[in-house]
């Protein structure tokens, strides 16, 4: 069980790990991702190319940014950089989880950072996005991804 | 918009349809998930870090950039895609950003051809607070 240290850029360690619980994706999650990126494609609301809906791709990217905040309390932290790979849609009915590890960490400007490789997977293992991304670790007390 | 008949003839240094987003409070509220001391959906706490209001997360605009390349390229997006982008200047709420997309590089890719697009997203003042490329399959 974790005991939720603050994080901080000492005692985060390079190659830590992290898995994020399973998210269900259904079809409100999907018109509620839609209504805040005020995206309202059809694909999400009925028939693909895929065959049957799909989720905006970039979804589940939330759950690997909070991925540190499975072990940590986290001080708020800039989002610096993201990279995506969009494998496979995301659907209704998926039950995702996002697994990640630290993969560096570096100062510059006097500012601390973190950088993280991540997958998304299904409930079968099949990856559907892979990513990485930096953020910038807050010295000050806050509690945001 | 649709795809085919655009993308057919895809050349570089084609631009794409400008997209235009409103940034409310609300939108970044469903988005970040409200909570205590966030600087996302805490002004008063917000406001105490030194911003003058509270931020977008910089993901919004990864979001916004998908929705212009998968209007452009379709599935080829949805699977298939790829981005990088680099967070260079926030976005507050109620910021009006403009995101732009120019093509950049075509190459063959198996029996499809990747389209690498320059996107970028300005705010109402015409910063940039966004940077990158993005990519997908043409078929």
């Amino acid at each position: 069980m974790p005991d939720f240290k603050t994080l901080t850029y000492e005692g985060l360690q390079v190659g830590e790990e992290f898995v994020s619980d399973t998210f269900l994706v259904t079809p409100e999650e999907i018109e509620t991702y839609a209504f805040a990126v005020d995206d309202h494609h059809a694909w999400f609301f009925g028939d693909s190319p895929f065959g049957g809906a799909v989720a905006h791709p970039t979804m589940l990217a939330n759950q690997a940014l909070r991925l540190r905040h499975s072990r940590y309390i986290v001080p708020a932290g800039l989002h610096a950089k993201m990279e995506f790979e969009f494998l496979e849609p995301i659907r209704p009915g998926m039950r995702a989880r996002s697994r990640g590890r630290v993969v560096e960490k570096y100062e510059r400007r006097g500012r601390p950072y973190m950088v993280t490789e991540y997958v998304t997977e299904d409930e079968h293992g099949t990856v559907l996005v892979r990513g990485r991304f930096t953020q910038m670790i807050f010295r000050s007390e806050t509690h945001t991804p | 918009m649709t795809t085919t008949s655009q993308t057919a003839t895809v050349t570089v240094g084609y631009e794409l349809p400008t997209l235009t987003k409103e940034v409310g409070q609300r939108k970044i509220d469903a988005y970040s998930t409200v909570r205590a001391k966030s600087i996302h959906t805490d002004e008063a706490w917000a406001r105490a870090k030194g911003f003058k209001a509270p931020l977008a997360q910089g993901m919004m605009s990864t979001a916004y950039v998908s929705e212009m390349m998968t209007a452009f390229l379709g599935a080829g997006f949805i699977k298939g895609g790829r981005m990088s982008m680099a967070f260079t200047q926030p976005v507050y709420a109620g910021d009006r950003l403009t995101v732009h997309g120019v093509v950049k590089e075509t190459r063959p890719e198996g029996d499809a051809t990747r389209v690498t697009v320059d996107v970028w997203c300005e705010n109402q003042d015409g910063t940039t607070t966004a940077i990158g490329t993005a990519s997908g399959l043409l078929r």
